[in-house]
C-alpha cells in the first residue's frame, strides 16, 4: 500500500524531477553494491552521494549514466523511463576523477568533441569553445595537449567540456580526488559558481565529508549499499538519524548505555556517568534498551568557574590541544578511558587549560541527541 | 677492499659482455655479410674477395625484367598483406580485449596458433588446402596466407598499445554522446597509431622475407623475390643473386631500424 502512494505521489511530481530512481539494485553475484535505493533529484539541486569506499556510490552514478546495467529497479531522467536507454542516449554530462581527456586532443579538440557528436557547425562550434574556456580562465591552453597540463588545469577543462553541450544532468565521481587540499578548496567555490549560474542538475560523489557539507543542497549518506540517511547539510550534522551518520559527518561525542527513568527525560548509564537525555519519538528508543547520546565538539564546554543549570557534567583529562585557525579543539579522555573532543573559538584573551589537568565538561541536555545503539556499529 | 674486488669484476664484466656479443652478431651476420662485396663484383661468377669492382650486377639486376618484376612482385604482396593484416587485426583485438566475450582469452591464444606451427608444416597444409580449390599461383593466395603468418605480430603489437588505452576515455565519450562506430575511429584508433606503425612493419618483412608458404602456394605468375632466388640458386647460380641479397637487406634493415626507432619514441612518451 505504501509503495502504491509512493508511485502516486512520484507521478504526480515528475515535472519537476529531473532523476528518479525507483528500487535499484545492483548484485554482483552474492553481494549487493545496490540494495533496493530510491531517490528523486529535483531540477537544479545539487545533491551529494557521500559514503565510505565500497558503500555504492560509484555504483548508483553508473547505473544512472548507463554504463551499469541494474539488476532490478527503473531509472527515470526528465520523466522518461531510461533504464533500457543506451548511455549515449541520456544526455548527461560526466567529469570524473582522472579527467579521462582525450591525450591525442588539444584542448579546443577535446571541447569540441561533443559538440562534433551534436552534428555543430565548425565556426558555431569555434564559438562555444571559446566561450567557455573564457568561463573557466584558460583561453591561452586551447592548443595545448592535456599531458602538458596541470591537475587542477585539466580538472578545468573536463569541466568545460562537460558543460560546453548544456547537458541537464552533471554527474561527477569524485572530481577533486586527486587534488590538493588549496586546489580543491578553488574548484569546489568554481563548481559551485558554474552551477548557480548553469541552473544545471548536479549529482557529486565524495567520500569527503567537509566536500560534502560546504557544496551540496541535500545530502545522501550511503552505507552498505543503502541510503542511511538523505537531508540537508545543517539536517544531517545537527539532526542525524543514527550512530552510523553522526559519526561519519563532523566530529562526534558518543556515550553508549542502557536507559532508564520515566517521563521526557531518562538517563543514560555509561561506565561511571549517569547522564540526564530527552527522549525523541523519532529515535525509538525508550527506558530499557540501549542507545546512544550525541555531544557534538561544539556544544561540549569546558568549565569555567560555575557550571551552568540543566547540563550533564563528566570529568576528563587534557590529552592535546590544537588551534585551527579560528577554533581551538581539545582531546580529552574520561576516568573509564572515553575520547572525547571539545571545540571553542579561539580568543587571545583567553587562558587554557594546561595539558594533563584534570577538566570539568558540561553540555546542555537540550544539546544532545538520543540515538539508537547499534549492534552493527561501533566505534569505541 | 671488498670495494675495488667489485669494481675490477664489474669492470672485467662491463668489458666481457659486449665483446662476447659483438663476436656472436658478427658470427651470425658475416656469412651473410659476405655477399656484399660480392655483389660489387664482376658478372660471370661469385667470388670473394672480387677481382673487379663494377655495379654490374645491380644494372643486371635493373634490366632484367624477371629479377625485377619478382621484386615489385614481392612488395606489392608485402603491402597488401600488411593492410590486410590491419584491417582484420585492429578491430579483432578490440573486441577481444573490450568486449568480454565468454571466450576471448581462447581465441586470443587460437589467434597466436600460427606461431606454434612449424612454417613448413603450414605450407604445406596451405598447399593441400588451396591446391583442390585452384587457388595456386594467385595473388590473393598469397596475401592471406602472408596475412595468416603476420597476424599474431600484428595483434600483439596492437594489443600492447590497446592496454595502454584508458577505457573510462571510451566511456567519457559514450556519456558525451558519442556513437561506437565514432569512438572506435576518434578515440581509439588515433591512440593505436604506434602499435598499428610497428605491427605493420613486421608484416611487411614478414611478408617481403617470406619464402617456404610462397615456395608452396605461388607459381610463374606470381614469383616473388625470395622465391625466385631459391629457384635461382638451384637452377643457376647467378652472381645476380648477390645484388638482390643486398637490396632485400638493405630494405630489410631499413625497416628494422624504423621500428625500432618507433619503439623507442613510444617508450619515451
Ligand atoms: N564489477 C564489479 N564486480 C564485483 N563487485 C563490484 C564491481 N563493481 C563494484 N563492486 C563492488 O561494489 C561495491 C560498491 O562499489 P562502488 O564502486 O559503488 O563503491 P564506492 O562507494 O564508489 O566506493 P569508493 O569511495 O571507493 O569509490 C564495492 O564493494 C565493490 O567491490
Ligand atoms: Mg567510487
Amino acid at each position: 500500500m505504501t509503495t502504491e502512494l509512493a508511485e502516486k505521489s512520484v507521478a504526480a511530481d515528475t515535472g519537476s524531477m529531473m532523476i528518479e530512481v525507483h528500487r535499484l539494485t545492483k548484485q554482483y553475484g552474492d553481494f549487493r553494491a545496490l540494495d533496493t535505493v530510491d531517490l528523486s533529484i529535483r531540477k537544479g539541486e545539487f545533491v551529494t552521494l557521500l559514503g565510505p569506499s565500497g558503500s555504492g556510490k560509484s555504483t548508483l552514478l553508473n547505473l544512472i549514466s548507463g554504463m551499469t546495467s541494474p539488476t532490478s529497479g527503473r531509472v527515470v531522467i526528465n520523466g522518461v523511463d531510461a533504464t533500457d536507454m543506451p548511455t549515449n542516449k541520456r544526455g548527461l554530462g560526466m567529469v570524473f576523477q582522472n579527467y579521462a581527456l582525450m591525450p591525442h586532443m588539444t584542448v579546443f579538440e577535446n571541447i569540441a568533441f561533443p559538440l562534433q557528436v551534436r552534428g555543430m557547425k565548425k565556426a558555431e562550434i569555434e564559438t562555444r569553445v571559446a566561450e567557455v574556456l573564457k568561463l573557466i580562465q584558460l583561453e591561452n591552453v586551447a592548443n595545448r595537449r592535456p599531458r602538458a597540463l596541470s591537475g587542477g588545469q585539466q580538472q578545468r577543462i573536463s569541466l568545460a567540456r562537460c558543460i560546453v553541450y548544456n547537458p541537464s544532468i552533471i554527474l561527477m565521481d569524485e572530481p577533486l580526488g586527486a587534488l590538493d587540499k588549496k586546489l580543491r578548496e578553488d574548484m569546489q567555490l568554481e563548481i559551485k559558481r558554474l552551477h548557480a549560474e548553469l541552473g544545471v542538475t548536479m549529482l557529486y560523489v565524495t567520500h569527503d565529508q567537509d566536500e560534502a557539507l560546504t557544496m551540496s543542497d541535500r545530502i545522501v549518506l550511503m552505507r552498505n549499499g543503502r541510503i542511511e540517511q538523505q537531508g540537508s547539510p545543517e539536517t544531517l550534522y545537527f539532526k542525524p538519524d543514527t550512530v552510523f551518520s553522526a559519526d561519519f559527518i563532523g566530529s562526534s561525542n558518543l556515550f553508549q548505555g542502557r536507559l532508564e527513568g520515566e517521563g521526557d527525560t531518562v538517563t543514560l548509564t555509561a561506565g561511571k556517568d549517569r547522564l540526564a537525555v530527552e527522549l525523541r519519538s523519532e529515535a525509538a528508543v525508550g527506558p530499557g534498551d540501549e542507545a546512544v547520546v550525541l555531544i557534538r565538539p561544539e556544544n561540549l564546554h569546558i568549565a569555567d568557574g560555575a557550571i551552568p543549570e540543566g547540563t550533564n557534567v563528566v570529568t576528563a583529562t587534557l590529552l592535546d590541544t590544537v588551534v585551527l585557525g579560528g577554533v581551538v579543539r581539545h582531546f580529552l579522555r574520561t576516568e573509564d578511558g572515553r575520547q572525547l573532543v571539545a571545540q571553542v573559538l579561539n580568543r587571545s584573551d583567553r587562558a587554557r587549560p594546561k595539558r594533563g589537568a584534570p577538566v570539568q565538561l558540561y553540555w546542555q541536555v537540550g544539546e544532545s541527541r538520543l540515538l539508537k545503539a547499534d549492534p552493527t556499529f561501533s566505534k569505541q | 677492499m671488498t670495494g675495488r674486488k667489485l669494481s675490477r669484476r664489474l669492470s672485467f664484466g662491463a668489458l666481457f659482455v659486449p665483446v662476447v656479443a659483438w663476436m656472436c652478431y658478427l658470427f651470425l651476420l658475416l656469412p651473410s655479410t659476405i655477399v656484399f662485396p660480392i655483389s660489387f663484383g664482376n658478372t660471370k661468377e661469385m667470388e670473394f674477395p672480387p677481382s673487379e669492382w663494377s655495379l654490374d650486377l645491380y644494372r643486371q639486376f635493373f634490366n632484367d625484367s624477371a629479377w625485377w618484376g619478382a621484386m615489385t612482385q614481392s612488395l606489392f604482396i608485402a603491402t597488401v598483406t600488411t593492410v590486410f593484416t590491419a584491417v582484420l587485426s585492429v578491430p579483432a583485438v578490440y573486441a577481444l580485449q573490450r568486449a568480454r566475450l565468454p571466450m576471448s582469452s581462447a581465441l586470443t591464444h587460437f589467434t597466436m596458433g600460427p606461431l606454434l606451427v612449424p612454417v613448413i608444416v603450414l605450407a604445406l597444409g596451405l598447399y593441400l588446402q588451396w591446391a583442390p580449390w585452384g587457388g595456386l599461383d594467385r595473388n590473393l593466395t598469397l596475401v592471406l596466407s602472408h596475412t595468416m603468418l603476420a597476424t599474431p605480430f600484428m595483434m600483439i603489437s596492437v594489443g600492447a598499445s590497446l592496454r595502454h588505452v584508458d577505457p573510462a576515455l571510451e566511456n567519457a565519450a559514450l556519456i558525451m554522446g558519442a556513437s561506437k562506430v565514432r569512438i572506435f575511429f576518434r578515440v581509439v584508433l588515433p591512440q593505436l597509431k604506434s602499435g598499428i606503425a610497428a605491427g605493420s612493419l613486421f608484416a611487411f618483412l614478414i611478408s617481403l622475407d617470406e619464402v617456404i608458404v610462397a615456395y608452396f602456394v605461388t607459381g610463374p605468375e606470381t614469383e616473388t623475390l625470395p622465391v625466385k632466388m631459391y629457384s635461382a640458386i638451384r637452377w643457376e647460380v647467378s652472381p645476380v643473386i648477390a645484388a638482390v641479397s643486398t637490396l632485400l637487406t638493405v630494405v630489410s634493415m631499413a625497416l628494422a631500424v624504423a621500428l625500432m626507432m618507433l619503439e623507442r619514441k613510444q617508450r619515451s612518451e
